[in-house]
């Protein structure tokens, strides 16, 4: 390699590695970690053990018992926060003229107040209620939270879609329902379905606001990662974290291959 | 008695006024054109027809029934946008079916009415087709046989070959005229070219300022204009300052000759003002024979443009106009020259001058 192509290719090649290494690295390290042989956080020292991943799986370690609360949570935040996301882009997009522009920067106030202050008033709002440390009371700020992120995708998708197929529909004689389902939505089922995957990790990982509005009874996942760190920094934190890892990877890798199947089939 | 009816409709958006005064009926089996220059008010009359828009005066009836409140998916009319606003994520077939399985037609059915719309527009061998595959004269054709396909009364079109490029346009002006005939559907078709207008319409309404100015058959409003607006609007024309004679009620003077015209009686005092108006094509050149109106002008400038040349002329009285002659006739027309020129009298026009109120 001549020199001039090591400073104009080799350079930015090696400091992109150097990058993705940053990124990256500080993450892989809980892999080793979570197979430790000891009872904190460290690396295998005599040999590789997996006594922490079967503790996750363990019943009343309590690790379990949370993830599944948390996944409850999130999907039903999930399927909230997109019908009433989809309602609302959907009607914006419709209606047109000022108000709805008033609407969305009411909905994306979540996005814009710091969520300390938002839980401190959830707090005492939710004690009024009697919504505190409920399934109900955690399902509803996450779905507040959440409202911005699905309003922002499906408002994007709507974005591009031409407002005469509503017209164009109608002359044709379609009523609304029927407009909303074999027109509207089925062009913007990309901005729904991110609009979803971005709710369900929005309460998947909330922990802010679900440190102060539950208690004993609702136990989220970091909630409980949240407890453990307090007592004392157990490797099952690096298993779960491990697992999550894994599972993002193979999503990540499902949906290339969806997306690679769909471009085959299209040329 | 007409299909379509429309009496003293207006409408105003807060305090502008789109439309006002709009009488119009269209009879069973007619082409229709609105037509007009942008902002006129041709497409709010169009969208109120389709339901899309409410009139705040005035009434839209179907058969003599008063439909102007009636919802836009009840009113069985076909609408070709603008752009033709194809269903993206379904076929070309799925599209011309839209409207059969809302009114939940038979599979069997559906299938055959599809094919035949598809052979009416020349498009069988692309059923399975997405719109983005196919070209704008294709999507066209498309958005014509989904509106048409559930056998509507009326297709409104509005101005569906504006985003074709010339020649593609006047296929499809023939393609329409085709689709008219074919199926006797009544056509009300927007349009700002008046030359789609003239060559397809069986009457033309032209708009200006949200009122119809002049309706009837293309011929007529382009031979026998009662207003300035439609003889300038229609076809290229030639308006010039005359005054009626002073001692005759039946003789005009314009462009230093003088010739005998039908005033309205009693309309006009001595040396009032009028204008007169020659389209291109009916000037000639050579000295006037029988009952021809003669006069001189110089030639200005001549320009060739294919088959026919234009030439500017200046009047004796100064006024500049044009006149388009076939290569052979224009030799003549040397630069500087002056030269006879020739009119047949019923090619010329004579309108009230408008400044004055008519």
């Amino acid at each position: 390699m001549k020199p001039r192509r090591i400073i104009e290719v080799g350079l930015p090649r090696f400091l992109a590695w150097c990058l993705l290494g940053f990124l990256f690295v500080p993450i892989l390290v809980v892999i080793p970690v979570a197979l430790t042989d000891r009872d904190y956080l460290s690396l295998p020292q005599d040999g590789v053990s997996m006594q922490h991943f079967a503790a996750l799986a363990d019943w009343s370690k309590g690790w379990l018992p949370s993830m599944l609360t948390s996944a409850g949570i999130a999907l039903a935040c999930a399927a909230i926060a997109t019908a009433l996301g989809v309602a609302f882009a959907v009607g914006a997009w419709a209606a047109g003229g000022w108000w709805p522009s008033l609407m969305r920067i009411l909905l994306l106030s979540p996005m814009i107040v710091p969520p300390i202050i938002y839980a401190v008033g959830m707090v005492k709002l939710w004690a009024r209620l009697s919504l505190l440390d409920s399934y109900t009371g955690v399902v509803l700020v996450h779905v507040v939270l959440a409202l911005p992120l699905t309003v922002l995708a499906i408002g994007a998708s709507l974005s591009n879609l031409d407002q005469r197929l509503v017209q164009a529909a109608r002359s044709l004689g379609a009523r609304p329902m029927t407009v909303f389902g074999k027109v509207i939505l089925p062009n913007i089922v990309p901005g729904v379905a991110a609009g979803a995957l971005l709710a369900f990790v929005a309460s998947w990982d909330e922990i802010t606001v679900t440190l102060f509005i539950t208690g004993r009874a609702v136990v989220t996942l970091p909630r409980r990662i949240w407890t453990s760190i307090q007592d004392a920094v157990d490797p099952a934190l690096a298993a779960i974290a491990t697992v999550l890892l894994v599972v993002t990877v193979l999503a990540l890798v499902a949906r290339a291959l969806i997306e690679h199947r769909q471009q085959m089939r299209k040329s | 008695m007409a299909l379509l009816v429309i009496d003293d409709l207006a409408k105003t958006y807060d305090k502008v006024t789109a439309l006002t005064g709009i009488n119009l009926s269209v009879e069973a089996g007619e082409f229709v054109t609105l037509l007009g220059p942008s902002g006129s008010g041709k497409t709010t009359l169009l969208m109120s027809l389709a339901g899309f828009t409410t009139p705040s005066k005035g009434t839209i009836s179907l058969d003599g029934k008063d439909i102007t409140h009636v919802d836009p998916e009840d009113r069985n009319f076909g609408f070709v946008f603008q752009g033709y606003a194809l269903f993206p994520h379904l076929t070309v077939a799925n599209n011309i079916a839209f409207s059969l399985r809302v009114r939940k037609w038979e599979k069997a059915r559906i299938a055959a009415r599809v094919s035949e719309m598809l052979s009416l527009v020349g498009l069988d061998n692309l059923a399975e087709r997405k719109p983005r595959e196919l070209s704008g004269g294709q999507q066209q054709r498309v958005a014509i046989a989904r509106a048409l396909a559930f056998g509507p009364r009326i297709l409104l079109l509005d101005e569906p070959l504006s985003a074709l490029d010339r020649m593609l346009r006047e296929t499809m002006q023939k393609e329409l005229k085709r689709l008219h005939r074919e199926t006797g559907v009544t056509f009300v078709y927007v349009t700002h070219d008046q030359e789609e207008a003239i060559a397809m319409s069986d009457r033309i309404a032209v708009f200006n300022h949200g009122r119809i100015v002049e309706i009837g058959p293309p011929r007529d409003l382009y031979k026998k204009p009662s207003t300035r607006f439609v003889a300038g609007f229609l076809g290229e024309n030639n308006f010039l300052t005359g005054h009626r004679a002073d001692d005759d009620e039946t003789a005009v003077e314009a462009f230093g000759t003088r010739f005998g015209f039908p005033l309205a009686k009693g309309r006009e005092r001595p040396g009032d003002s009028l204008t007169v108006w020659v389209r291109p094509e009916d000037i000639r050149v050579g000295q006037a024979t029988g009952d021809e109106i003669g006069f001189r002008a110089t030639v200005v400038e001549n320009s060739f443009v294919g088959a026919l040349e234009r030439i500017l002329l200046r009047t004796a009285t100064g006024e500049e106009i044009v006149a388009t002659l076939r290569s052979e006739a224009a030799i003549a027309a040397v630069p500087g020259q002056t030269i006879d020129c020739r009119i047949a009298p019923s090619a010329i026009g004579v309108l009230p001058n408008e400044a004055k109120g008519s």
